[in-house]
């Protein structure tokens, strides 16, 4: 079944992802790739804490996400893949012809960005970034949630 | 209906409309619970039963996740039941719901719009909420609440509005099997909301299976009543 | 830190009542940011004390309390006290930020399992079957109560649990009765809905006769297909309008 979801969210695993994604599609696991909370014992602890206990949460340094993509691919059950930056995601992308659509689920306001979606701020530099993963044939997509439209990328850069 | 009365439902639909997000969130913004209350204050409770039933199966097809945008139903249901209430009994459903669900579209719309509102008034205040000024943290907030309290005010009003239009034009026009058509669809619709937003819910795991449970006994015991 | 603790109880009431306005200046920028930093505020007032610093410290406590928060609103409270206690316990202010931030989807993901999937469609669901087999009001103020029961346990307990743990707060969500709770809430929710759909059919339907009923059963059965492969375009109140709609248009062509 493979990962069903690449995705980008700065608030990684939250509801939108445990129960507005994982329950329609039935997620087996969580893959969370983000340098530093990959580095600290208690944030890991936290993120457990918020999924329920069949559902496997795997933490990743970029590094190790980048070696360990074609096991997950392989997985009978469903997972989905979350990171809170676009250098992460970008990251894997570029090594590797598997991340072929990338849902943007939530970036959020912070010095630099200006809003773009509702749940969708970037600066520039992040815009041009998910253009560049667009031109190497990745499908960018905005939808939070699965009960709402997907917004292709041009309608948000 | 006497403006005393209206006056009434405007409050009531003002605090349902401030309890969904705002204050308290003790969900009497539920329709289960907004429209009842609208029924007694009209002296007609199976009117307000039968929309809170009704909005409250639309109501589960909405998860209040993060920005996601959703109708508002809880002001919705207040004006659907003055709606009904002239219609009398099971005939008013379909007037309602039609009252209800264009009431409910315009509050998701006014939420969207009193969120606009709150990021702008964020943004000229960020260098004093930067510092750490209490004092303007307390009021940005409060302000907040206040514009929440005018809109859930407006959106009430609006319904209500509506629903003496609809009493006025469109109770008396129809033949009794539109009427009948109205209530089929609107009953109809609300079923297939409320089952599609549980099912979401649920999910493919193992929670399905005690879904199949309860609607094999649920129907039992329907049948047997 | 056993001044703050013996101080704090004051402090805790009105930070609870502040806690349940957390989502009254929500916008797109901070979310419930300025909601979390007003019911932050009165745990921060000690610091205001602290000897030779002007309340510098305090100032800065409170900036950062209403920097972006998003997470379920009843379980805020956990992010508030365990924020305030770190900004007490000295520290340093990028990990109370971090904390802050590892806090959000967590709170939120649990909120949203236990709270908005769980006790409140399982309460809900309850009240329907009650109305459907005649118990009327009483089963409206039966659900209002025994919701918010949950409710106000669940808000309080949180705001505690983190104002005692602080930045251990991961061990206040390990809590057993709460990971129990939000376990058993997901198949609870499911057999009560369940059972609820087809007692609340026959209730409202109890009017419809004939042809009527048997309409009544391919609008949900077309609706709910509708509904279910078009989810990311059709919404319950679209599919509502538009078969009301339809409705008017056919009860008026009808002879």
């Amino acid at each position: 079944m493979s990962i069903a979801l690449y995705r980008l969210d700065d608030r990684l695993i939250h509801g939108q992802v445990v129960v507005g994604w994982g329950k329609p599609l039935n997620v087996g696991f969580i893959v969370l790739v983000d340098d530093a909370v990959r580095a600290s014992a208690w944030e890991q602890e936290l993120y457990r804490m918020g999924v329920p206990p069949e559902i496997e949460v795997v933490f990743a340094s970029t590094e190790e996400a980048l070696q360990r993509l074609a096991e997950w691919e392989r997985d009978p059950r469903v997972g989905i893949l979350v990171a809170g930056d676009i250098d992460t995601l970008a990251a894997l992308t570029a090594n590797s012809h598997r991340v072929s659509r990338v849902n943007v689920g939530g970036l959020h306001h912070r010095p630099g960005r200006s809003e773009r979606l509702r749940y969708v701020y970037l600066s520039d530099a992040e815009a041009a970034q998910l253009k560049t993963l667009a031109a190497r044939g990745v499908e960018v997509t905005a939808q939070d949630v699965p009960t709402a439209a997907p917004v292709p990328l041009k309608d948000f850069t | 209906m006497s403006l005393e009365l209206q006056l009434l439902l405007l409050a009531w639909g003002t605090l349902v409309g401030l309890d969904l997000v705002s204050v308290p969130q003790a969900m009497i913004a539920r329709p289960l619970v907004a429209g009842p209350i609208a029924g007694a204050m009209l002296g007609d409770v199976a009117t307000g039963l039968q929309l809170g039933v009704l909005f409250e199966l639309f109501q589960y097809d909405i998860l209040p996740m993060g920005a996601t945008r959703y109708p508002e139903y809880g002001p919705a249901t207040v004006a659907a039941v003055s709606a009904a209430h002239a219609a009398t009994g099971t005939l008013g459903l379909g007037l309602g719901a039609l009252v209800g669900l264009i009431t409910a579209m315009a509050g998701g719309l006014s939420l969207h719009a009193l969120r606009q509102l709150n990021t702008r008034a964020v943004r000229r205040a960020a260098a004093a909420l930067e510092a750490g000024d209490p004092r303007v943290l307390e009021r940005l907030h409060a302000a907040g609440i206040l514009r929440d309290a005018v809109r859930a005010a407006v959106v009430t009003a609006f319904g209500l509005l509506l629903a003496q239009v609809v009493r006025a034009y469109l109770a008396g026009a129809l033949p009794p099997h539109g009427v009948a058509l109205l209530n089929v669809a609107a009953v109809g619709a609300a079923l297939a909301a409320g089952t599609a937003g549980t099912l979401r819910l649920v999910g493919r795991g193992p929670s399905l299976r005690w879904f199949a449970a309860g609607v094999v006994g649920g129907t039992v015991v329907a049948w047997l009543r | 830190m056993s001044p703050p603790l013996t101080r704090a109880r004051p402090g805790l009431v009105r930070s609870l009542l502040r806690l349940f306005t957390v989502q009254g200046s929500w916008n797109y920028e901070r979310m419930q940011g300025l909601g979390i930093g007003v019911a932050e505020e009165p745990l921060l007032r000690n610091l205001r004390a602290e000897v030779g610093d002007d309340g510098v410290a305090y100032r800065a406590a409170v900036a950062r309390g209403a920097h972006f928060f998003n997470a379920h609103p009843y379980l805020c409270g956990l992010a508030v006290g365990a924020a305030a206690r770190a900004e007490h316990d000295g520290v340093p202010p990028e990990q109370v930020e971090r904390l802050r931030t590892a806090l959000c989807g967590p709170l939120g993901s649990l909120g949203d399992r236990l709270v908005w999937a769980g006790w409140l469609p399982l309460t809900s669901g309850l009240a329907l079957i009650a109305v459907a087999l005649g118990l009327g009001l009483r089963a409206i103020v039966a659900f209002v109560v025994v919701y918010n029961v949950g409710h106000v346990a669940l808000r309080w307990w949180a705001l505690r649990a983190g104002w005692r743990y602080g930045a251990q707060v991961a061990q206040a969500l390990r809590e057993p009765l709460l990971q129990r709770a939000t376990a058993l809430s997901a198949p609870a929710m499911a057999l009560v809905v369940g059972a609820a759909l087809p007692l609340v059919a026959q209730y409202l339907s109890s009017a419809f006769f004939g042809w009527a009923r048997v309409a009544l059963a391919g609008v949900v059965a077309g609706g709910f297909g509708l509904l279910w492969w078009q989810r990311a375009r059709l919404t319950g109140v679209r599919l509502g309008l538009a078969l009301l709609a339809v409705a008017a248009l056919a009860g008026w062509l009808w002879p």
